[in-house]
């Protein structure tokens, strides 16, 4: 039990360090030049029907990019850029 | 004299003049003064209202959604109460998140409520999250993404899933999850620990000896499972996802002869969606396949009544895929077109040759589909399932036609 708990904490700090490594890398221009409304479209369509800016108010949407960002895995910078865009549209 | 006359009126206009001055100068000012007091009054009144909207970093949404529906299958024809599924959604901090659903379903005349996942999600850094609780586990991506009902595109869920099949949905546990880009490609990914499902030896259940019981149960073995899902996104437009997951641990009660039972599962799936504009649609292609093998065992044969204590075992595999396409319209401009949707679905379902719950089934589901708005649904699906399914759940056989007639919203 105690080995399983070092082996996991081991493997778990590596993910970490290397998901922080690559997400430090340089972004391509394509992906880092992509607007909300850009983002919006191609990610929330993986799962669903994209939704319309209208449905939630300013403060509704932090609350649902948040959740779609823990729940879609979208990076920092795409959930940002999403939240300004629906909230600029709605 | 005549001058002096001139001189004297001359004088009189400038008084005239000087007190008409005066008296439109002292009234400006005085009315400049009023407006100026009104404006300080509508300032204030103003700043009042924005102390009053202007957000917090604390906020709160309630989400969710419900469906219901007519069932029409070979033995009965009724309509079917469906589910209400309530999300709450708290956002504490910018980098502090809690969520739950809860689900509320009509079963044998009674309500039954389900605790689907209660978990706080903690930004670590702009690509890792930490959640701890019950959550949805990302083995594979149906239960994960696809299952509720306003997302799901057919009126059932495909064959091993839910009642009956054989894939984890949620555990309690802690979990690392987020996503990268590497150059125009992305990647996200999800290492979790969890209590893991428990091995049912039979002792209750004989019907079901073999079988992994994916129930929340605290852990029996002190052994936690552990698992993980990896996905790459190779398009620049992110269209295309392909995604691999993975779980093992010790599933036996400890201090049984059980104990040393692991359990192993994988699968692969795959996620494609993408505009066609020749055809003024939208594609979406989803398929997923799954494994669970467990160690062998010896089970009780309960069936043997001539040899007490008599045991039998099976090679423990069973395997699961099902593939998935669907197609709008939804870039034509006639309005009734474009919400209507086609999908279709195959499932298979196989589980051990030699248990008492050795399952070969296939499934077909034909649907169409009509959307109100973008998260409102009629579904109409046709479901055709063929082959043998050696443990009846309830008593119903899933062998059969059905017509399934259900709307869905998500709110």
């Amino acid at each position: 039990m105690k080995k399983l708990v070092i082996v996991n904490s081991i493997v778990a700090f590596s993910i970490i360090a290397i998901i922080t490594f690559f997400s430090n890398c340089a972004t391509s221009n394509i992906a880092a030049n992509k607007s909300g409304a850009q983002l919006w479209g191609e990610n929330c369509v993986r799962c669903h029907n994209t939704p319309s800016p209208e449905t939630f108010s300013d403060v509704e949407w932090d609350v649902a990019v948040m959740h779609m960002r823990v729940r879609a895995n979208l990076t920092d910078n795409e959930a940002k850029k999403i939240a300004e865009f629906l909230k600029t549209a709605n | 004299m005549m001058f002096k006359k001139i001189l004297k009126k001359d004088r009189m206009k400038k008084l005239i003049l000087i007190i008409v001055i005066f008296w439109a100068t002292s009234n400006l000012l005085s009315a400049q003064e009023d407006l100026k007091q009104q404006v300080d009054e509508l300032t204030n009144i103003v700043d009042s209202l924005e102390n009053i909207t202007k957000p917090g970093k604390s906020k709160f949404l309630l989400r969710g959604y419900g469906h219901a529906g007519l069932e029409i299958t070979d033995d009965q024809s009724t309509f079917v109460g469906g589910s209400f599924n309530p999300i709450f959604i708290y956002k504490q901090s910018d980098k502090l998140l809690f969520e739950s659903e809860l689900e509320f379903v009509l079963e044998n005349r009674q309500v039954e409520v389900g605790f689907e996942y209660a978990n706080i999600s903690y930004l670590l850094t702009k690509s890792v999250t930490i959640r701890l609780g019950k959550m949805l586990l990302p083995f594979g991506i149906y239960v994960d993404r696809m299952h509720p009902a306003w997302i799901n595109k057919l009126s059932s869920n495909p064959l091993g899933v839910g009642h009956g099949g054989i894939l984890p949905s949620s555990d309690i546990g802690i979990e690392l999850r987020g996503g990268a880009y590497l150059g125009n490609s992305k990647i996200n990914y999800s290492a979790y620990v969890i209590n893991g499902p428990r091995l049912n030896e039979g002792d209750d259940e004989p019907e079901e000896a073999g079988q992994l019981h994916f129930d929340n149960f605290p852990d029996n073995n002190n052994n936690k499972m552990i698992g993980g899902r990896l996905g790459f996104l190779p398009l620049s437009n992110s269209s295309l996802e392909i995604g691999f997951s993975g779980m093992y641990g010790k599933v036996g009660a400890r201090d049984t002869e059980y104990s040393d039972v692991a359990a192993s599962l994988y699968a692969i799936d795959l996620s494609f969606v993408q505009s066609l504009n020749f055809m003024s649609s939208v594609l979406d292609v989803k398929a997923q396949y799954s494994g669970v093998n467990v160690d062998q065992a010896n089970y009780l044969d309960t069936e043997d009544t001539l040899n007490t204590g008599a045991t039998y075992t099976f090679d423990n595999t069973s395997t699961t895929y099902f593939i998935q396409a669907a197609i709008r319209p939804a870039l034509l401009n006639n309005k009734f077109f474009r919400n209507l949707e086609f999908a279709a679905r195959y499932s298979e379902l196989n589980t051990p040759e030699g248990s008492l719950w050795d399952t070969k089934l296939n499934q077909w589901e034909l649907g169409l589909n009509y959307w109100l708005d973008w998260r409102t649904v009629f579904k109409f699906t046709y479901r055709i399932t063929q082959g043998e399914a050696g443990h009846d759940e309830g008593g119903e056989s899933p062998v059969g036609n059905a017509f399934l007639f259900h709307w869905a919203i998500g709110f």
